[in-house]
């Protein structure tokens, strides 16, 4: 910091008032956060308050957290000016590079070991500034602390902290923080913003518990202004940081280095996270939430990634895709006994699956053989024409469908195998989510793969530049019949669900509106990335549900194609290729836009014109 | 050019396109291990020619035979492009078409995998198989990648890449669908001096090293003349000379095309 301090030979390893200063700001922020986020109690209750406090366990906690970042801050300061850490000459080395010089084997390995030091941290912390209880550090206390949001807002300080560890780290390796992709940021900023949010608003008249996210309950966080003051906080945080990135778009090189790089401790923490809110969270939703969690969000993130196939990964552009979620809804029907005509044997819906994902499949291939051959308009026309055509037999049919009258009703899912006896309960809602997350979790997974694979890569290739993929022997019409016929059973277990959890079918359940619907999520959220559909899926399915919970907000279900496609409007103009598009479709997308390539299979190839 | 090992035979081939013959009576004899070149003026049929012997046009008249081995004839006329590739016969384009979002590696590795024969279930559950021919594709494009000279640029997206490495990417994709022939068309257009010295000196590699037969249409008549163990002249969609690039230069008929006839041989 000073001259002095730079000049080698004057190696002053004692600490100067500048240190001092540090370590005393960062020890009095500690202290402030510690009255800010007090122990619990209203307002007008006596233990709280500044002395009270002051008094209590959790300061202890904040001084810790005090003093570590000021030593950190200082010994940062020490090395930069060259006081600490060796000769000018040679390199100097940060208290991280010292960490990993430790172990030979990896250095990821000793992040890692940094990262479970930081969590046990963590667990300290939240043990201190938990809520007060009395049996402070006893194993059952610890677990208990995790039935309270603001635990995860220290977890959150911690991973700050664990943040600027890393960052030291990422100065040693070849990647920087720079390389975090965009969206990644931005929706790392508006959920650490909505959690905290969460988690640290001293307003609220108690403490609450995950009980208080439930906008049903009142004096839930949804009815708290504090709540929104953060959240347009968070955006405004994220959108600026969005618009810096895009100005600089037309001068920045694409480099490969854009892409994160991932290692296993954040991968792990990645998972931890996103399953332990897709898996405990349902449990603390009111019944309402429940079943549009199912119903609304659920089967729509089968359907969108299922669409997601065709759309992202082949481009081709389909706008029957309902007609494959009809099948499968009534293909259950029918083996339930639940229409006119009799099956020969009737099935348990779990048996169903594997009919329902092979007819789908079978009539995507028929549809696709003789359609794949068409391009762009042509295509989404003819698809568009499949869609009518299964709903009009639904319909109209009635000697084989019904009809309009309804399905009579079908069987539900139950396990009677080798001695266990389980029926799914229609009022338990949840019981069908986990039964969904069974088929879709692996689906996620699996569909994934198939995208980094020869198959992936191979759909890219058909969609950027068919004549060339031809010439280097791919069957381009192979590739997308069995991207059709992929999306098409998919679609067909979600009507598998569908059809057992409403338990009766009406064919304007699979009208035009809905395929189009799904497309919307797909594009919304990013076509072909899986993340990205589903983030549209879950975004699109609730924004419904939540408005129509709220009556007070005056929405009316009719009008939601208005809202959907203005929302649709701005995304073309401001972000076309969606919230989180994929690194490949983004390229494409930004290349079409400067007249290189097609950005999909979808539009007509040009061959080259005889010389 | 007698000989009883060529690897294209073309007879007769007529191409018509409405009214406009864009190919007439074109009979051309590629011998296995060759590297001949077409050339001809701008309009003279040369890339329908390509054309029609990698599938993508079906010529009204004649027959093409392809001979991936001395013992095998397989006939390209109403073959399916991508079927021609497979059988053997490679290709790059007039104006490159690369997967431009792609990276170069990754461009490579498509071609290579073009070949293999994961199917989706493989790829979803990553059987030992899918891994097995991921761990060759892999090996086999840094390779290739080496081959051409791309290493440096393994990780660039392929539109951001200078246009002579465009061409030698172009080239080494190609090379990944493992051919017996390479139809090159105009590969040194847009290039600078260096790169078209690399560049044939690349394609030499390619038919001494690799064996593979190359076909090469080019207007780079120093390129041509240099590489070209025989040439054959096309004008008007026919072929009006044929022979080695010496008789080449000297040809009256393709003087006269290029340039337009002198007086005395319009005497």
């Amino acid at each position: 910091m000073s001259v002095e301090a730079s000049a080698p030979q004057k190696r002053n390893r004692s600490l100067n008032s500048d240190d001092v200063r540090r370590i005393g700001t960062a020890i009095a922020g500690g202290l402030v956060l510690a009255i800010m986020t007090g122990p619990d109690g209203a307002i007008s209750d006596p233990t709280y308050g500044v002395k009270a406090s002051l008094l209590s366990g959790h300061v202890v906690g904040y001084l810790i957290f005090g003093v570590i970042i000021g030593c950190l801050l200082t010994y940062r300061a020490k090395v930069k000016d060259g006081t600490w850490g060796g000769d000018r000459t040679t390199p100097r080395r940060t208290l991280m590079e010292r960490a990993m010089s430790l172990s030979p084997v990896s250095r990821y390995a000793s992040l890692t070991v940094t990262a479970f030091a930081v969590a046990i941290i963590t667990l300290i912390f939240a043990d201190f500034s938990g809520p007060v209880l009395r049996n402070k550090m006893s194993m059952h206390a610890i677990a208990h602390q995790f039935l309270y949001t603001r635990t995860y807002g220290y977890l959150i300080l911690a991973f700050a902290l664990w943040f600027i560890v890393v960052n030291q780290a990422m100065r040693l390796t070849t990647f920087r923080l720079r390389s975090i992709p965009r969206p990644l940021f931005v929706l790392g900023a508006i959920i650490t913003i909505l959690l905290f949010s969460l988690t640290s608003d001293p307003f609220l008249p108690a403490r609450f518990s995950w009980r208080a996210l439930n906008p049903g309950v009142a004096n839930s966080l949804f009815h708290h202004w504090t709540t929104y003051l953060w959240l347009s906080f968070g955006l405004a945080v994220s959108l600026s940081w969005m618009f810096k990135r895009d100005s600089a778009r037309g001068t920045r090189p694409l480099r490969r280095s854009h892409a994160l790089v991932v290692t296993p401790s954040m991968r792990f923490l990645t998972y931890v996270a996103a399953g332990f809110v897709v898996f405990e969270a349902p449990k603390f939703m009111s019944t309402y939430w429940q079943i549009s969690l199912f119903q609304q969000i659920g089967v729509f993130c089968l359907l969108a990634i299922g669409l997601n196939i065709v759309v992202g990964f082949a481009g081709l552009l389909d706008l029957g895709y309902v007609a494959f979620y009809a099948l499968g809804a009534y293909v259950t029907a029918y083996f339930s006994g639940a229409l006119p005509i009799h099956p020969p044997f009737h099935l348990n819906p779990f048996l169903i699956i594997p009919f329902a994902i092979i007819i789908a499949m079978l009539s995507g291939v028929l549809l696709g053989l003789p359609t794949l051959r068409l391009r762009g308009d042509y295509l989404a026309i003819v698809t568009l024409g499949f869609g009518e055509i299964v709903y009009v037999l639904a319909n109209d049919w009635t000697q084989a469908t019904a009809g309009s009258a309804g399905t009579g009703s079908i069987t539900n899912f139950s396990i009677h195998f080798l001695g266990i006896n389980y029926a799914w309960n229609p009022v338990n809602y949840l019981s069908y989510y986990y039964l969904l997350l069974g088929i879709l979790i692996p689906a996620i997974f699996l569909f994934d793969f198939l995208n980094h694979s020869k198959v992936g890569r191979t759909w890219a290739a058909i969609r950027e530049d068919e004549v060339a993929a031809q010439s280097l022997g791919i069957n381009a019409l192979k590739y997308k019949v069995m991207a059709f016929a992929m999306g098409a059973s998919t679609a067909g277990v979600a009507g598998v669900f569908t059809a057992v959890k409403v338990g009766v079918l009406f064919p304007n359940t699979f009208v035009l509106q809905l395929s189009i619907s799904i497309l919307v999520l797909v594009i919304f959220g990013g076509m072909g990335s899986i993340v990205g559909v589903l983030f549209g899926a879950i975004v699109l399915q609730w924004l419904p549900s939540y408005l129509n919970f709220h009556s007070y907000l005056g929405f009316e279900e009719t009008n939601l194609y208005l809202y959907i496609g203005a929302l649709l409007i701005v995304m073309m103009i401001f972000r076309p290729q969606g919230l989180v598009p994929s690194r490949r479709r983004r390229r494409e997308i930004l290349d079409s836009q400067e007249g290189l390539g097609s950005a999909d299979a979808l539009s007509a190839i040009t061959y080259e014109q005889p010389s | 050019m007698t000989s009883n090992d060529p690897i294209f035979e073309v007879k007769d081939v007529t191409l018509r396109f409405g009214g406009v013959t864009s190919l007439n009576n074109v009979s051309i004899q590629h011998e296995r291990g060759e590297i001949l070149s077409v050339i001809g003026p701008n309009g003279a049929g040369k890339t329908s020619l390509f054309n029609c012997l990698t599938g993508v046009y079906v010529p009204q008249e004649g027959s093409i035979t392809f001979h991936p081995s001395a013992t095998k004839a397989i006939n390209i006329v109403g073959r399916p492009p991508h079927r021609v590739a497979h059988a053997g016969v490679a290709r790059t384009f007039q104006t490159s078409r690369m997967f431009n979002a792609l990276t170069t590696f990754e461009n490579v590795k498509i071609g290579v995998e073009a070949r293999q024969k994961t199917g989706p279930i493989g790829a979803m559950l990553k059987l030992p198989r899918t891994r097995h021919e991921e761990k060759y594709s892999d090996q086999r494009s840094h390779e290739l990648l080496e081959f051409v000279n791309l290493t440096h640029r393994t990780n660039t997206l392929a539109d951001s890449l200078p246009y002579g490495d465009r061409r030698r990417l172009e080239i080494a994709r190609a090379l990944g669908t493992d051919p017996k022939v390479l139809l090159l068309d105009e590969p040194a257009a847009g290039t600078n001096p260096s790169e078209k010295l690399a560049l044939a000196e690349l394609i030499n590699r390619i038919n001494t090293e690799l064996s593979i037969s190359i076909l090469l249409i080019e207007h780079d008549m120093k390129l041509v003349m240099s590489l070209a163990e025989r040439i054959i002249v096309l004008n008007f969609g026919g072929v009006i000379a044929e022979g080695t690039p010496q008789q080449i230069q000297n040809n009256p008929l393709v003087i006269e095309a290029y340039l337009g006839a002198s007086d005395e041989a319009k005497q």
